[in-house]
């Protein structure tokens, strides 16, 4: 009984003395998904972990699921919420708790109809969707009959491409990829003879590096399109109209971080990245080949001006 | 379900052939075919208001386990064991930083004592194989990756090869926990892997732990029948012997039982080491780091030529532990003279130590000993890259898979989708139970049957038809090719060899690595779906085709040489009319095959069960999760039920068995 | 000679097989046959057998197979539940042993060797033939020596550390005959031990086995279906058809008095000159003792075929190993057994 109140005493005593209490010597558990720019920038920020003296350690996990392990706590933040991509399942997890929103990244994303420059070829309307609804019929294939094929992400994306077919009567069926890699083998085999693609795609990603192209330009984005018909141009539907053009890039953390980790919690707040610094670290990966620990050394070695004021 | 049951109690009586009665449920199931403008909905599809909401109830079920019952902290206190030996290994092949700090081993010390112990399980061509596989995999600069999946295998195939073996003892022991066990391992072995990764992320903590468990749970149920197997089969006067020798029940099993039935069991354990192989791969989709999860990240950049190399070390992994294991079994004792010395006795034991110190020492000094770093080794991604980019570029490739592609989508798949999503629902379910009946009697039509109709109920018919579409498709394109191949094949004294060996390998290539090339050839599409479920169909297909043909006894082909038939009159009359029942096998593992490949193939993009599973790992929605892994699961089982019944009353009839 | 109380005695035991054999034997009626009992779903293997064997006896149970021979030999080891009936081991009802003192019986008192040889295959010849005496928890040093030993009976010296799969079949079950000596049982089972070999290895291994024997006196019970065989070893024969024993007695007089049809089967192809001692066709002297030289009781009238042939006499002296007249053996009596009576 002496013991433990001498203990609680000393620990009483410690943390005064620091003034500000210290990062636990636990590892900060920061997951990795299968995208490059997420690898290198956690790794980037991992590397930040450790120079301000915490501990750190990587978990490859889903990139939906991880939201669930963060609100345990079996990991600890999330570099890359997207906002067209994830945020459902963030908005999910934030109802429910556990986890809190850590700030916004400077860089903005966007998710859209996307098509490498080569489709301008036999499309030269492009990038307006109503050129490309009216050159439908190029990008038609066994399947869709004379309709042309708009290769979209996974359903579970929940992209809502087939409202926007009918909400503005576009000659397109949608056909849903399986993955993301999917998506990429689609482009690559149609590089081979030029054939003109429509896909899903998004920015910042490895793949404006490898084939250049543009996003459609659809109606713009209005607040309430995806809610009141009578927002958009078809006042009957909704979705009538192109994803917004500037969606955000979060972290996100686990609610305990701040306490077990209150530097490391202050950094990640901090910390923002731009879009071009992002499509840097996808870079030394996609292009380079580097293994991601070296990308996100070279990275930091690079960029010492940007990361150095974060840490002071 | 009554319209059956009346059709069918007057046949009992009037005692019609087995033939006849099939054949008066095809003819009902056609009736319902042809009639479906006329048919009552609800024979056509299970109205929605008969669908209860099982994936509901079983989320419920699964969140009152979990949370109530507390099921989860059990869970999460072996997790924590099982972390703790995870780190344990993760420390020493690939030096994560947890007790007991001594790892990474260097990679020539692992290598130089696989080559060792290669050597004293199977001579030198297992000792170059272990040796061979591990230099590949630090010189491609893939040594880490490896040893984090070896991480895991490492702990994965003991627990599971533990796990199995006690399962197996005690249903050996218990007849009626064996029946009780049966079933389960067959739904085990038919369930999608994905069901499998949920209840392990949600119950086990992400990553490592959750990899380890659902390997284990995929890799027991060979086990499990092996140990029964090889129990059943300790000779009678072994038995006795032991009996007689006045051995207690312990010393029976410990003494007598286990090590006569040690062959079995070590089958069992090589077949443990490869399920945990394929799927400790798998797992990457639940965080499991290593090979498998660079090989994900690496397809999501579309870097064919690494994502080729990974492939290729699982192969030599899977290869190695492969021929090691099985070395293991056949290596028998050796006597040594008595009054041998003790080093003479362990000359290996002694070897291994004395190599694996050896390279210990040296990488203190010699760096490229100790770790090959990236800039040093030999990966050729780029250069595959160019050919694989180069071979698509070919006018012919893109003219064949072009026309093949419209070819198959316009006058095979389509229809074949559109007539199964035609079809009333009690028109398939009869149509199995026909055959059902037609192979095993009323208990086999019942299962057959059942099991589809388990699955209308789900409501998720349309999917499942998609799904057995898919299949079904594959599996026939696959017969066109296997079948032809494997005859081809046994004929000739020098092809056999090479066709099983690849074979072998195009199995062990980790699954999803053939969906790339699968799009890259056809597009997002039902053709390359259906191409990569083919390739992974096609294997069992040749393989038991040729195993059937070849274990033809020489006498009978020796009685039909001298009654003067020709080849083509030996093989019709002969070898196939004999091989049949083995064939149907390969038969059978090809549609489970294609099952397991559907699932997979969701990554391509279906419309199928698998989309939905994939939807279900991201949403953590386990009820909904496993009320379609049952789906596919049924399907399988049902199809495997019927073909298997038949081999076996065959193999029977043929006096084979 | 001093009546012993018999080391087995079985009394009335059946063995069925089936669904609920106890049920069934007690409705059986008497009467009921073997095809019958088949008929109702049941298998036979033994059928209402009663057997008594003395010390040091051997005695051979032949029948061909199916005949329930091997089962029968199991009921007495207790490898297998007799359904009804009593066998009495040194007087002990073995169906009343518990599990331990029955593993106890066997440790101490019983050994078994097989057709098949049931050696374990993952150990030495020396581990094997110690098997039985780990079992029973035996000092190391003590069942090495023990096992040397009896490997050493058998006549396998110097491969004590190999395995059963590089040995013989010949010395394979040579294997499974030490190890069943090794704890020195009072009572020997053989199932068929030399079915498994070749004619030249059988007949070889017969002689050896007769050595041991004389060597060890055991009470044996040995299996065959080989009819020879059983003529050869046997001091009583009990011959088996369908669960039951035909007949039960020395092969002189089986082969003199083939109690029924099918055991006459099996003795018409016999050279009966061979089986056949002097003892057993000597008549009683009433009153009139054959002069002359006379013959041995254990010689065979294969043996005395010259002497028969040649001799005038109608009568022959016969002599026990005393050299007592025990009778006398009637000439053309045996002469009969050479050419047949009629």
């Amino acid at each position: 009984m002496k013991l433990k109140i001498f203990f609680a005493a000393s620990a009483v005593v410690l943390s005064g003395s620091m003034g500000l209490a210290a990062d636990s010597s636990d590892p900060i558990v920061v997951p990795i998904h299968n995208w490059s720019s997420q690898i290198v920038m956690s790794n980037v920020v991992g590397k930040l972990f450790e120079e301000i003296g915490d501990n750190v350690e990587y978990v490859t996990t889903d990139s939906q699921a991880v939201y669930e392990s963060i609100r345990s706590g079996d990991v600890t933040l999330e570099m890359e919420v997207w906002e067209g991509a994830f945020g459902a399942s963030f908005r999910a997890a934030l109802e429910k708790g556990g986890i809190v929103d850590a700030g916004d990244h400077n860089a903005v994303t966007r998710e859209d109809w996307w098509y490498p420059m080569w489709t301008k070829e036999a499309c030269p309307g492009l990038p307006d969707w109503k050129a490309l609804n009216e050159c439908a019929a190029v990008f038609a294939t066994p399947e869709t009959g004379d309709k042309g094929r708009f290769l979209g992400g996974p359903v579970d994306w929940l992209k809502h491409d087939q409202e926007r077919v009918d909400a503005l009567d576009l000659n397109f069926v949608v056909v849903n990829a399986g993955s993301a890699a999917a998506l990429w083998a689609e482009v690559a085999a149609a590089e081979a003879d030029k054939k003109p693609v429509v896909i899903f795609n998004w920015t910042p990603n490895f793949v404006e590096a490898v084939w250049p192209g543009e996003f459609v330009d659809f109606p713009k984005w209005v607040d309430g399109c995806d809610k009141n018909p009578s927002v958009g141009p078809n006042p009957n539907a909704t979705y009538d109209c192109g994803n917004p053009a500037n969606g955000y890039l979060k972290k996100a953390a686990w609610d305990g971080m701040k306490d077990k980790w209150p530097s490391a919690y202050e950094l990640l707040q901090k910390i923002s990245f731009t879009n071009a610094q992002i499509a840097e670290m996808a870079k030394f990966v996609d292009v380079d080949e580097m293994e991601p620990e070296d990308a996100a050394a070279a990275w930091l070695e690079a960029n010492e001006a940007v990361w150095k004021p974060w840490i002071e | 379900m009554s319209a059956t049951a009346e059709t069918v109690t007057p046949a009992g009586r009037l005692n019609l052939t087995r033939r006849q009665v099939a054949l008066g449920l095809l003819i009902c199931a056609i009736v319902m075919a042809l009639a479906r403008p006329i048919l009552p909905e609800f024979l056509v599809r299970v109205p929605d208001r008969a669908i209860l909401p099982y994936d509901s109830f079983l989320q419920s079920v699964f969140d009152f386990i979990k949370d109530d019952l507390g099921l989860r902290y059990l869970t999460r206190t072996i997790s924590g064991g099982l972390e703790w030996l995870l780190d344990v290994t993760a420390n020493l092949l690939y030096g994560k930083r947890r007790w007991p700090n001594l790892g990474p081993i260097p990679w020539t010390a692992i290598t130089g004592a696989s080559v060792v112990l290669g050597y004293w399980l199977g001579g030198w061509r297992t000792a170059l194989l272990a040796g061979g596989t591990f230099l590949w995999t630090a010189l491609i600069g893939q040594w880490k990756l490896a040893m984090q999946t070896m991480s895991v295998i490492i702990v994965a195939a003991p627990l599971a090869f533990m796990l199995g073996l006690v399962l197996g003892i005690v249903a050996w022991k218990y007849p009626r926990f064996e029946r009780a066990l049966r079933p389960l391992l067959s739904l085990l072995q038919t369930l999608p892997f994905f069901t499998y990764l949920l209840p392990a992320v949600i119950f086990f903590k992400v990553g490592p732990p959750a990899a380890s468990v659902a390997t284990i749970f995929y890799a027991i149920p060979p086990m499990v029948l092996m140990t029964i197997l090889g129990l059943r089969k300790v000779p009678d006067s072994v038995v006795e012997s032991g009996h007689m020798s006045g051995a207690t029940r312990w010393q029976m099993l410990r003494h007598v039982y286990l090590p006569a039935a040690r062959t079995d069991i070590l089958v069992g354990v090589n077949q443990v080491i490869m399920l945990c192989l394929a799927m400790v791969v798998l797992t990457a989709f639940i965080g499991m780091p290593g090979l498998g999860a660079k090989l994900l990240s690496l397809m999501n950049s579309l870097k064919l030529g690494r994502s080729f190399e990974i492939g290729v070390t699982i192969v030599l992994l899977a290869i190695t532990l492969d021929r090691l294991s099985k070395a293991w079994v056949v290596k028998q004792p050796e006597h040594f003279a008595r009054g041998t010395p003790w080093a003479k006795r362990h000359i290996f034991v002694l070897a291994g130590l004395g190599v694996f110190i050896a390279f210990l020492i040296l990488a203190q000094f010699v760096q490229v000993a100790d770790h090959i770093s990236r800039k040093q080794d030999l990966s050729m991604g780029k250069e595959i890259d160019g050919v694989i980019k180069g071979f698509l570029d070919i006018d012919a490739v893109q003219a064949v898979t072009g026309w093949l592609r419209w070819f198959l989508i316009t006058w095979v798949l389509i229809p074949l989708r559109n007539a199964l999503l035609w079809l009333p629902f009690m028109t398939v379910v009869l149509f199995f139970m026909a055959i059902g009946y037609l192979v095993g009697g009323w208990r086999s039509a019942l299962i057959a049957g059942g099991f589809f109709f388990i699955v209308a109920l789900t409501g998720w018919w349309d999917r499942s038809m998609i799904t057995l579409y898919e299949v079904s498709a594959a599996v026939l394109l696959a017969s066109v090719i296997g079948f032809p191949l494997g005859i081809a094949a046994a004929q000739r004294r020098g092809w056999a060899q090479p066709v099983l060996l690849a074979c072998d390998t195009a199995q062990t290539f980790p699954s999803f690595i053939y969906l790339i090339p699968a799009i890259m050839l056809f597009g997002v599409n039902d053709v390359a779906v259906i191409f990569a479920i083919l390739i992974f169909a096609t294997v069992p297909l040749t393989r038991y085709t040729i195993e059937g043909i070849r274990a033809v006894k020489p006498e009978m082909l020796e009685a039909s040489d001298m009654s003067g038939s020709t080849r083509a009159q030996k093989l019709w009359h002969v070898q196939l009319p004999l091989a049949l029942p083995t064939m149907a096998v390969g038969f059978n593992q090809a549609i489970m095959f294609a099952f397991f490949m559907v699932i997979i193939a969701a990554f391509i993009g279906t419309q199928d069960l698998g989309q939905e599973l994939q939807k279900t790992l991201a949403g953590n929605q386990l009820g909904k999760n496993f009320v379609l892994g049952l789906c596919v699961s049924l399907m399988a089982l049902a199809i495997n039920h019927v073909i298997m019944r038949w081999a076996d009353e065959r193999k029977k009839r043929l006096g084979l068995s | 000679m001093n009546r012993e109380s018999p080391v087995i005695a079985c009394k009335h035991v059946w063995k069925l097989f089936g669904p609920s054999p106890r049920k069934y034997l007690a409705s059986l009626p008497a009467d009921r046959r073997f095809a019958d009992i088949q008929k109702d779903g049941y298998i036979a293997a033994v059928r209402d057998v009663s057997l008594e064997i003395n010390r040091g006896e051997m005695l051979v149970i032949m029948g061909l197979s199916g005949s329930g021979k091997s089962t029968l030999v199991r009921c007495f080891a207790r490898l297998l539940e007799i359904t009804g009936g009593e066998v009495l081991v040194d007087g002990q009802d073995i169906m009343s042993l518990t599990e331990k003192q029955l593993i106890e019986l066997r440790r101490r008192k019983m050994g078994m060797v097989f057709q098949s040889f049931g050696l374990l295959p993952h150990r030495t010849v020396l581990q094997n033939v110690a098997f039985p005496l780990e079992m029973r928890g035996q000092d190391k040093h003590d069942r090495r020596e023990r096992a040397l030993e009896v490997i050493k009976l058998v006549g396998l010296e110097g491969r004590e550390e190999y395995f059963p799969r590089e040995l013989s079949g010949g010395q394979q079950q040579r294997v499974g005959i030490a190890r069943s000596l090794a704890i020195e049982p009072d009572i020997w089972f053989l199932d068929e031990p030399f079915s498994a070999l070749d004619p030249l290895i059988r007949r070889e291994m017969q002689d050896e086995f007769l050595r041991l024997q004389n060597l060890l006196q055991k009470t044996i019970v040995f299996i065959t279906h080989d009819f020879d065989e059983a003529l050869r070893l046997a001091d009583r024969i009990a011959i088996m058809k369908d669960g039951a024993v035909e007949q039960c007695d020395t092969p002189d007089k089986i082969v003199l008095n083939p109690a029924t049809e099918y055991v006459a089967k099996f003795t018409r192809e016999i050279e009966k000159s061979r089986v056949v001692h002097a003892a057993s066709l000597a008549r009683p002297l009433n009153g009139q003792t054959p002069t002359g030289k006379p013959v041995a009781a254990d010689a065979t009238m294969h043996e005395l075929a010259r002497l028969l042939v040649n001799d005038t006499r109608d009568s022959l002296p016969v002599v026990d190993a005393k050299g007592l007249i025990i009778g006398g053996l009637d000439r053309q009596e045996a002469l009969d057994l050479f050419l047949g009576s009629d």
